[in-house]
């Protein structure tokens, strides 16, 4: 959708708790059928977030701050969403969706009799609403796209599940008639082939021996590998930071956990140093906080974390903790030694290098620490009912996003905040910076929420994920990106950024 | 007889059922993929808009499309103390889906809500070509090599290395050998003639000659994997049977009548000896629905061994049920036809039988 708009929309307030959008859509846009890509094909993609029965709850969850769309009975191209809240990011985020062409399927203009806020609220039993999602599920355009006009660049000419997905380029689309596209709105390539190969062993052969143009997201041992491989002056290596951070998290309700101070002092026992080089094979990636220090609102100010098992005895001792003769520690009231169950996935090995790491530190220390890998789902149930000590993990973040709310806020409880951090000033600092759209005031804050995750450290972070590319050299104008690809504001500001600094 | 064989195939349609039930009900105590797959992300910037109140709605939503919003079965236990249990009647996820299979419907996949069957079909068409060639191959390959380390001195160069090539590829599990052939065959600083992976020829007509010498090389390294890796275990045991039934008093006759010794082996020898090959070869009928899943994730290919396995992994009951279903009955059947087979060629058995 936001491809479709002209420009990124303009907020407006609206009294206390809500906000406006804008959008213009481009008169040039069409669908592959012919028909104008219209304002009624935005509003009935909404719609259909909110039909029972059609697979489209995460879309649900992800778009659910918008709460209405206005239309405008002059200018069928304009539209107006209208959101719960007024974070700034709406900006990017409130258009992040695909659109599907109404005329094909709701030519009978069923879902016009219902409103969206009627839908959302769940008066959608009615039988138009059924009959529709009857009609859209026997279309099954989900295995048969061919029955869905789109209005990208590309078509799905094939498609078979793990195996194969191939796009070809449709020889007539309407952004190709633009004086002066923005960067997304070109589409160069005839074909674009995504292949599946599950092996990355597999993938690198491939790719030396030309059967691949690109390889994302190579594992640093095997990215290393290729560099030094003779094929190496045929291939061109990329790699940019990500937002992705590996931090070790602590369950702040436990009471060995509880005070800050044995936080982190159990946090200065990783070395992210070695950790770093020892999986990522680069030394240069480590960050005192849950932002790159390559984002403007990065706190510079905090220094690293590093290894130090004499300040993290110390810190103990200011916990209360004593080390007694079997070389444990204990703390009044509480009849165990401090000991620590570290959960991470098991298919990880990163992470299990770093759960080693751990252990072997806080043993040296007289620590105990019992690592329990645990395969992915069941980890994701674990942590969020708090049946853990720490954990080591993936946090992923984003450019644009800067809201930490779901990570860290006590209301994100039993969902995404897996410390179960819960701390007063932090819960006002992260309302302060969801609703801030000053820059420098947003900085300041989130400057602030820096040095106070530092202190309060309900989790550590350790190092940035490096996204790594490997080419084929014969592919020339390359730009990496760790977005994820598609028509996403994300993309398209990154985009533009690129394009601005070439 | 044919009341014996009745009563064989009833009792693998019980045992299938069983088996899958077993593994439905088993999925009904883990947290689901789906519902993590599709609500995703509570922990990600991208949460910040949503408030709890949404995400509980729309895994309420999630739950009554799956179907996952009734009890698992006809009875359930409830959390004690006190432990009770509880009668559910009809409404149950079990009997929805027992339904659905009895007349046909094996449900949707929890992934990508495709038809179950929709999603088998392919990875089968891809599987049993591949996996019936591979066992085409290495039985003819067994019963060559069989023969050839039986009929003559154990003690020659020739039967020396074959032995111990053998014996050593016996040893190495099926990944290693993939891995190696995959880093031998495919590998621009090695020897550079096979395709890495199967990445699909999808410019030349499925009907003609170059499609299909297209299709050959392309499984060339997984058939190669396939046939290495079930080669030792089809050939040692046969040469063995051979050598022993060579050595026994009527091939000692037929030597002394003069019979020409690849006559001994093949027509003499060869079907008393072939027995232990049997109940081997039916130990591997399974793999021709069940696939190879290691060869098809180091390859690329789109068979039933990834399928399955991812289906596992994402807990997709389903397409893992109906895989089980398929892979069991197959199985099944397999020692059904293996009886009937041992029954066939061995008389002393059609004995004990009438």
């Amino acid at each position: 959708m936001p491809a479709l708009a002209e420009q990124l929309p303009r907020l407006r307030l609206v009294s206390d708790s809500l906000l406006e959008l804008d959008y213009q859509l481009r008169p040039q846009a069409k669908w592959d059928n012919g028909q104008p890509v219209l304002a009624a094909d935005i509003v009935f993609t909404l719609k259909l977030l909110y039909c029972p029965g059609l697979p489209n709850e995460r879309a649900r969850t992800e778009m659910g701050f918008i709460k209405d769309c206005r239309t405008d009975p002059a200018d069928p191209r304009h539209l107006t969403l209208i959101c719960q809240g007024q974070a700034p990011e709406y900006q990017w985020a409130a258009s992040d969706f695909p659109v599907l062409p109404e005329s094909a399927l709701d030519s009978a203009h069923t879902l016009r009799a219902v409103s969206l806020p009627e839908l959302r609220r769940g008066a959608a039993a009615s039988p138009a609403v059924a009959a529709f999602v009857a009609r859209y599920r026997q279309a099954n355009v989900g295995r048969y796209p061919a029955h869905l006009p789109g209005c990208g660049p590309y078509r799905l000419a094939d498609w078979q599940t793990n195996r194969v997905l191939r796009f070809e380029r449709k020889s007539e689309w309407w952004a190709d008639k633009l004086s002066a596209p923005p960067f997304v709105l070109q589409a160069h390539p005839r074909q674009l082939q995504f292949l599946i190969i599950p092996d990355a062993t597999a993938a690198a052969l491939a790719l030396r021996r030309h059967e691949l143009d690109v390889l994302p997201q190579v594992p640093a041992p095997l990215f290393k590998q290729l560099q030094q491989s003779e094929t190496r002056q045929e291939l061109a290596f990329y790699t940019t930071t990500s937002y992705n951070v590996v931090t070790v998290g602590f369950n702040t309700e436990r009471p060995t956990l509880r005070d800050k101070y044995t936080r982190r002092a159990l946090g200065q026992l990783l070395d992210p140093a070695a950790l770093a080089q020892a999986t990522q094979q680069v030394p240069g990636l480590r960050t005192a906080s849950i932002l790159p220090p390559t984002s403007p609102y990065y706190n510079d100010s905090l220094p690293l974390p590093a290894y130090n098992p004499g300040q993290a005895a110390a810190l103990l001792r200011r916990a209360g903790w004593q080390r007694q003769a079997d070389g444990h520690w204990y703390r009044a009231a509480q009849p165990t030694p401090l000991a620590l169950d570290l959960r991470y996935r098991s298919d990880d090995a990163m992470l299990s290098t770093v759960g080693l790491q751990l252990q072997q530190a806080a043993a040296q220390l007289g620590i105990a620490v019992t690592l329990w890998p645990t395969e992915g789902t069941l980890l994701a149930q674990t942590l969020q009912a708090g049946n853990f000590d720490a954990y080591v993990k993936m946090t992923k973040g984003s450019p644009f996003v800067l809201n930490f709310s779901p990570l860290l806020h006590s209301q994100a409880i039993g969902a995404g905040n897996l410390t179960r951090f819960s701390n007063p000033a932090s819960d006002r600092l992260l309302d302060a910076i969801g609703v801030e759209g000053r820059p420098a005031r947003k900085r300041q804050l989130l400057r602030q929420f820096q040095r106070l995750l530092r202190d309060e450290a309900p989790l550590v972070p350790l190092f940035m994920l490096p996204n790594r590319l490997v080419a084929d050299r014969r592919l020339r104008h390359i730009t990496p990106s760790g977005l994820k690809p598609g028509y996403v504001a994300a993309a398209m500001t990154w985009a533009a950024n690129t394009a601005a600094g070439r | 007889m044919l009341g014996w064989l009745l009563t064989r195939l009833v009792g693998v349609v019980l045992a299938a059922w069983l088996l899958a039930s077993a593994v439905f009900l088993l999925g009904q105590l883990r947290p689901s993929f789906a519902e993590q797959q599709a609500l995703a992300r509570t922990d990600e910037p991208a949460a910040a808009f949503s408030s709890p109140g949404q995400v509980a709605a729309s895994q309420q939503a999630l739950r009554q499309r799956l179907v996952l919003d009734q009890p698992a079965f006809y009875v359930t236990r409830a959390a004690g103390p006190p432990v009770r249990w509880q009668w559910h009647g009809l409404h149950n996820q079990y009997h929805h889906w027992l339904r659905g299979v009895l007349r046909g419907q094996w449900g949707r996949s929890l992934r990508d809500d495709q038809p179950v069957l929709e999603k088998l079909a392919p990875a089968l068409a891809y599987t049993l070509p591949l996996m019936s060639l591979a066992l085409a191959l290495s039985t003819a390959l067994a019963l060559g090599l069989g023969a050839y380390l039986a009929s003559g001195p154990l003690a020659t160069p020739g039967r020396v290395a074959l032995r111990l090539v053998l014996t050593g590829l016996q040893a190495l599990p099926l990944f290693v050998l993939a891995l190696l052939l995959l880093l031998l065959l495919a590998n621009p600083e090695m020897l550079d003639i096979l395709p890495a992976a199967d990445l699909g020829n999808y410019d030349a007509d499925p009907s003609s000659g170059r499609w299909l010498a297209a299709y050959f090389i392309r499984l060339a390294l997984p058939l190669l994997s396939l046939v290495l890796a079930a080669l030792p275990e089809l050939t040692l045991p046969l040469a063995a049977a051979l050598r022993h039934e060579l050595a026994s008093p009527y091939a000692v006759a037929a030597r002394a009548k003069g019979v020409p010794a690849r006559r001994l082996v093949w027509h003499h020898a060869l079907p008393n000896a072939v027995l232990p090959l049997l109940v081997t070869l039916t130990g591997l009928l399974p793999a021709l629905v069940a696939g190879a899943v290691v060869v098809e994730v180091l390859f690329a290919l789109p068979g039933m061994g990834r399928l399955l396995a991812e289906a596992a992994a994402t807990q997709d009951y389903p397409v893992l049920i109906a895989g089980v279903l398929l892979t069991a009955g197959v199985r099944l059947l397999a020692l059904v036809a293996a009886d009937l087979l041992h029954y066939w060629l061995d008389p002393r058995l059609r004995a004990t039988l009438a």
